[in-house]
C-alpha cells in the first residue's frame, strides 16, 4: 500500500476544516489587521453603488473601512492579480476574457443575462482568496433575494 | 470456437463476467463524470478530474470492442481470426493510461510553476450559499467508490482469462480512486489556503500512474513484436509460458522453443521433427490448456 500517507494527510487536513475556506494570500486577515479594504471601481461603472454598499457592509463587519484606490482601468486587473487591491468593481461578461485570471461574482442587483457576452455589474476578487470570495458571494446572493 | 476464432468454453463465463464489469464501469464512471461536471464550477482541478475520468473510460471501451472482435470467425481476409485485436486494445489501453498520467503531470507542473491560486467560491442551493468545495468533496467521495470496488473485482477475472486489457483497466481504476483521494486532499488544502496542495498531491499520484503505464506499454509492445508472453502485472515472462517451455523441453529434449502471444493465446514453435503423438494442451498446461492456441514443429 504505497498510498498509506493519503489517509493521515486527509485526517490532519480535516482536523483543520473548521472555518473553511481560508484565503491563499490572507486578504481577509489583512483587511482585519489594517482596518482597510482596498477597492477600485473601473471607469464606466455608473451603477457601482449597490456593490460598494455591499462591500462597505462587509468591511464594517470585519472592523474595516472601504478605501477607494484610483487605478487606471488598463492596470486595474493586474493590480488585483498582484494583490495591490482587494476587490475590483466593474462591468464584466459571464464569458469574460478575464474569467480565468480573476474570480468574478454573479451579477450584482440583477439576474444573469441570457447573453453570456453582455457585461453587467460584478465584483471581481483575486483568485485563491476563497474566504473573501465565499463571503462576497453570500452577500451577492442575499442581495439577489 | 474454431482454430483461430472464438472464446474457449473454459473461460467463456469469465469473459462474460469481464464484459458485464466493463458495462458497469461505463455506467458508473459515466455517472461520476456527470456529477463532477455539475459541481466543477471554475475549478481547474475538478476540470482535470473530469477529463481524467473521461480518458479512463477508454480501456473499458476497447476491452468490449476487442472481445466482440475475438468472437468473430476467421475468414479469407483474416485467416488467423481477430484475436490480435486484444493485443491492439492493450496498446490503446496502456496509451490511455499514459495519457492520463501525462495530462495530470502537465496540469500539476503548470499550476505550480505559474503559482496559480485555485478559486473555489460559493454556490447557492435552496436559498443558502455554501462553499462549493464541500460539494466537490462529496462528488469526489462518490467518484472514488465505483473504481475502488470495480477495480478490485476485475483483477482476479483478468488473471483467470489472462487479459491484459482488463488488467490495465483495473490499473486505470486504481488511478481513478487514487486521484479522487488526492483531489479531496487538494480541495481541503485549497480550503486551508494552501494553493499548492492540489497540484502537489496530483503530481505524486501522476508519477505512479506513469510508472504503471510505462510498464503496460512495454508489455504491449513486446506482445506486438511477438515477444515471449509476459506476465499480467510485469514485463517478466509469464509463469504459464515458463511452465510451457519447461514441459516442451522435458518432452522433446534440449531443443529451441519459441513462444509468442496473440491476445490471450500462446503459439509455440519447436525446432524438432513432429512427434508420432502430439501432446495435448492439458498435458502441457493443465488448467490453462486453453491458452495454447497452436503448436508447430520445425524439422531441421
Amino acid at each position: 500500500m504505497r498510498y498509506r500517507f493519503v489517509l493521515p494527510i486527509m485526517a490532519t487536513l480535516l482536523v483543520g476544516c473548521d472555518g473553511l475556506p481560508r484565503d491563499a494570500a490572507g486578504t481577509t486577515e489583512r483587511i482585519e489587521r489594517t482596518h482597510a479594504m482596498r477597492v477600485t471601481v473601473l471607469p464606466g461603472t455608473p451603477d457601482a453603488r449597490p456593490a460598494l454598499a455591499m462591500l462597505d457592509a462587509y468591511a464594517r463587519n470585519h472592523g474595516a473601512r472601504v478605501t477607494l484606490v484610483p487605478i487606471h482601468g488598463e492596470h486595474a486587473h493586474k493590480a488585483l492579480e498582484d494583490g495591490k487591491i482587494d476587490v475590483l468593481i466593474g462591468h464584466f461578461a459571464k464569458a469574460s476574457p478575464w474569467q480565468a485570471d480573476i474570480a468574478l461574482s454573479k451579477p450584482v442587483a440583477r439576474g444573469e443575462p441570457d447573453d453570456k457576452a453582455r457585461p453587467v455589474l460584478r465584483i471581481a476578487r483575486r483568485n485563491g482568496e476563497n474566504e473573501l470570495i465565499l463571503a462576497t458571494d453570500r452577500l451577492v446572493a442575499e442581495r439577489a433575494r | 470456437m474454431s482454430l483461430h476464432s472464438g472464446i474457449p468454453a473454459t473461460i467463456e463465463a469469465d469473459v462474460r463476467h469481464g464484459e458485464r464489469l466493463e458495462w458497469w464501469t461505463l455506467l458508473w464512471i459515466g455517472s461520476v463524470v456527470v456529477v463532477m461536471a455539475l459541481v466543477m464550477g471554475a475549478s481547474q482541478a475538478m476540470k482535470s478530474a473530469v477529463i481524467e475520468d473521461l480518458l479512463s473510460l477508454i480501456p473499458a471501451i476497447v476491452f468490449l470492442l476487442s472481445v466482440h472482435w475475438e468472437r468473430k470467425q476467421a475468414n479469407g481476409r483474416f485467416p488467423f481470426g481477430y484475436r490480435r485485436a486484444n493485443s491492439l486494445a492493450f496498446l490503446v489501453a496502456a496509451t490511455a493510461l499514459l495519457s492520463v498520467g501525462g495530462f495530470l503531470v502537465y496540469e500539476s507542473v503548470t499550476t505550480l510553476v505559474r503559482q496559480e491560486h485555485p478559486t473555489v467560491g460559493g454556490i447557492t442551493l435552496f436559498g443558502h450559499t455554501i462553499w462549493l468545495g464541500w460539494l466537490m468533496m462529496a462528488a469526489l467521495v462518490y467518484s472514488v467508490i465505483p473504481p475502488l470496488v470495480l477495480g478490485r473485482i476485475k483483477q482476479p477475472v483478468a488473471r483467470r482469462i489472462s487479459d491484459k486489457v482488463l488488467h490495465t483497466d483495473a490499473l486505470m481504476q486504481k488511478a481513478d480512486w487514487q486521484t479522487g483521494l488526492a483531489a479531496i486532499a487538494g480541495i481541503t488544502g485549497i480550503g486551508l489556503g494552501w494553493w499548492w496542495a492540489d497540484a502537489t498531491a496530483a503530481s505524486f499520484i501522476a508519477l505512479s500512474i506513469i510508472k504503471d503505464a510505462i510498464g503496460a506499454l512495454q508489455q504491449a509492445v513486446a506482445e506486438l513484436l511477438d515477444g515471449t508472453p509476459r506476465a499480467l502485472d510485469s514485463n517478466g515472462i509469464a509463469d504459464d509460458a515458463k511452465a510451457l517451455i519447461a514441459a516442451l523441453k522435458a518432452r522433446f529434449g534440449d531443443v529451441e522453443v519459441r513462444l509468442r502471444e496473440t491476445g490471450r493465446y500462446i503459439a509455440a514453435e519447436i525446432d524438432c521433427a513432429p512427434p508420432a503423438a502430439v501432446p495435448t494442451g492439458t498435458e502441457l498446461l493443465g488448467d490453462k490448456a486453453w491458452r495454447l492456441a497452436s503448436l508447430s514443429f520445425r524439422p531441421e
